[in-house]
């Protein structure tokens, strides 16, 4: 059975599949999904989240079960290198894993905002109208914490740094700095990769979603 | 300024739109040699030169220590040591590298194999030991872990040696952040390769990743005026650099690189496909470079000093714009600057003795201000008078280096200089005050 499953899978890496390396899209040409490893570099964290109905979740409940690609961000960012890069990113992705039945069945998509604050359920439901407005690709769910209490365990569990400028508000760097990070996380909750601005390419994601997609299949992970 | 960042809205849409069809944007790199995956760039002036220093015994505590000194010139310490962390115990210290949040500093002993993880960035001036990992060769085998590369997350560890013989045959182990060993890989012995490793560069916008050749224990732990005669000794180094592809990690080719090539500098240029090093016993600057087919090549570009004197090309320092780089050679104690405009013809344009012995080399973002280190290894330094232990700071102006300030790390009772790191006082961690009052609420 799972043979088969490999088979289907594969045979839907073809042409016009959103798995299909595009090497003039990269630069280079990457290795084929499947063919390389991806490291258990720690497990998520767990947490207290609230999701956009203001109803509190353990963070596990969208860290597990599926394949997920989570950013952490802030609504008001104004980084253009920063959290609306991460947004339109993951837009594009869940646009592209939408063409693909294997892939949309699996995937889940995770914003994380790190400024409780401001960023209430009200606010991140706002946020995340412009993003599914279109209806279609896998589920996306924008979350935020109640409070500081319950966000800064989540972020030194991801290892997502937060600085703070010695000159006070920075307008380029937005008022929270911050190194861009997404995280793919398998569905038995391990970060299996981590994506910075430099290695944030779409196509890469997606070679690495379909790697963790053919582990499965072949009963890995 | 933190990190680059685009300023206006008009010109972030301009820039998402295009991100979306290019998909492949090349990350500003550290202060022009770290991994290009390390965040937040230090772009205007540093506040602190921190300086792994090797214990020397009998003086001072004779531990290897992490040396903080006042690089900023309004400050009232300006050239001062504000800060010493010592790690209680001699281990070879050597090089160290950044964590991708630049939050934590790793460095690493040559002898001991320990690594040492200090928090920079609670209190950026003093920093804090916060974790040692001793059981690097019990758990990989390898030895004399060298260079600390960030990628997101993780620090990619090149050992120097190996546990079973002390010679050049190693691999590169790979950590998570919170110092958990996650993978190695071996260096290739195979295809041409003799399995040595040095220096690891990664260039995300090719998916490569370059490596360089060294020494095993046995070597670099001799004295050197025993080893350069000890004809059987002296056939033991590097001769190669090895292409890996990054996603997979494995290798994909193998270039012959006679004589030891050390320290890897890419490029940071937007769209630019080369790196340079230094050969340390054939005293050339090599290019590493794609064809006009897309193969990579690897060709001697230039020679550094006068070869047949054995000068000893160590540390280089690329400039941001990629158009020029600096090289010391430990024998003669000379800075030498380089015109990278072409790489493919380097030619020399500047050099200027900065000490009786200097290896390592860092310049800033803006390329105004270099820092050099005297001490190479504890027992290749030179003795005597000639053993100077310093940190010497220079401005350049394009023509001269002209002294800033200067610490002697033998009077300060400190050790021997090695590896130095940019520190600034904005990169302050946000969360970690104790309090609950939001720090965007404080602005």
């Amino acid at each position: 059975m799972k043979f088969v499953l490999v088979v289907v899978l594969l045979a839907g890496l073809g042409a016009g599949s959103p798995g299909v390396v595009k090497g003039d899209e990269l630069g280079f040409v990457p290795p084929a999904p499947g063919s390389y490893a991806l490291q258990h570099i720690l497990r998520a964290p767990e947490g207290e989240v609230l999701d956009m109905s203001s109803q509190p979740r353990r963070l596990s409940r969208f860290t597990t079960g599926k394949i997920t690609l989570l950013s952490l961000i802030y609504t008001s960012c104004s980084d253009g290198s920063g959290c609306p890069l991460a947004s339109h990113l993951l837009r594009q992705l869940r646009q592209r894993a939408d063409a693909d039945e294997k892939l949309r069945a699996r995937l889940r998509f995770v914003t994380f905002s790190f400024d409780p604050d401001n960023d209430t359920p009200e606010a991140m439901r706002a946020y995340a109208q412009g993003f599914l407005s279109d209806g279609k690709g896998p589920p996306w769910h924008f979350l935020t914490t109640r409070s500081r209490r319950e966000l800064v365990p989540v972020l030194r569990g991801f290892g997502q740094d937060v600085w703070v400028s010695a000159n006070g508000s920075d307008e380029k760097a937005g008022r929270l700095p911050h190194l861009l990070k997404a995280f793919l996380i398998d569905r038995n909750g391990w970060i299996r990769e981590i994506y910075t601005t430099s290695f944030f390419q779409p196509q890469m994601v997606l070679n690495d979603m379909t790697t963790l997609l053919l582990e499965e299949v072949r009963g890995g992970g | 300024m933190l990190r680059a960042s685009v300023s206006s809205p008009r010109f972030a849409a301009m820039w998402l739109a295009s991100f979306a069809l290019i998909a492949s944007p090349w990350a500003a790199a550290d202060e022009t040699c770290n991994s290009p995956y390390i965040g937040n760039l230090i772009k205007g002036q540093e506040d602190y030169v921190y300086v792994w220093t090797l214990g020397i015994k009998g003086l001072g505590d004779g531990s290897d220590k992490l040396v903080t000194i006042d690089a900023n010139p309004a400050s009232k310490t300006y050239g001062k040591v504000v800060h010493k962390a010592s790690v209680g115990r001699r281990g070879e210290a050597h090089h160290m590298g950044l964590t991708d949040d630049r939050r934590f500093l790793w460095a690493g002993g040559l002898d001991d194999s320990r690594i040492y993880v200090f928090d920079i960035a609670k209190d950026p001036a003093k920093p804090r030991l916060v974790k040692t990992i001793a059981d690097l060769p019990a758990k990989t085998g390898y030895v004399g872990p060298h260079t600390f590369y960030a990628l997101p997350g993780r620090v990619l560890v090149q050992g120097l040696s190996n546990s079973k013989d002390g010679g050049g045959v190693t691999g590169m182990a790979l950590y998570n952040n919170q110092g958990k060993l996650i993978a190695t890989y071996p260096m290739p012995t195979e295809g041409g390769g003799d399995g040595y490793g040095y220096d690891i560069a990664i260039n995300p916008q090719k998916n490569v990743l370059l490596t360089s050749s060294f020494a095993g224990k046995k070597n670099y732990m001799m004295n050197l005026g025993k080893l350069v005669k000890d004809a059987e000794a002296m056939k033991h180094f590097g001769n190669t650099m090895v292409l890996w592809d990054l996603k997979a990690m494995k290798p994909t080719k193998i270039f012959s690189v006679p004589g030891a090539p050390l320290e890897i500098r890419w490029s940071l240029n937007q769209g630019d496909n080369w790196a340079v090093t230094a050969s340390a016993l054939t005293s050339k600057l090599w290019l590493i470079k794609q064809d006009a087919s897309g193969e990579w090549q690897a060709q001697s570009v230039a020679d550094i000093g006068d070869a047949s004197k054995i000068p000893l090309p160590v540390d280089i320092s690329i400039r941001a714009d990629g158009k020029g780089l600096w090289v010391n050679t430990f024998m003669d104690g000379k800075t030498h600057y380089f015109d990278l405009s072409n790489p493919e013809k380097p030619v020399q344009t500047f050099e200027k003795v900065t000490g009786k012995q200097v290896n390592m080399i860092s310049q800033s973002w803006d390329g105004e201000r270099v820092y050099v280190a005297s001490s190479l290894l504890a027992n290749w330094d030179k003795t005597g008078a000639d053993n100077e232990q310093f940190v010497r700071a220079f401005k350049w102006d394009g023509k001269e280096l002209a002294p800033a300030f200067e610490v002697d790390f033998l009077k300060e009772k400190l050790g021997r200089a090695h590896h130095m790191k940019l520190g600034s006082k904005a990169l302050k961690t946000a969360f970690e005050d104790g309090s609950e009052r939001s720090p965007l609420a404080a602005q």
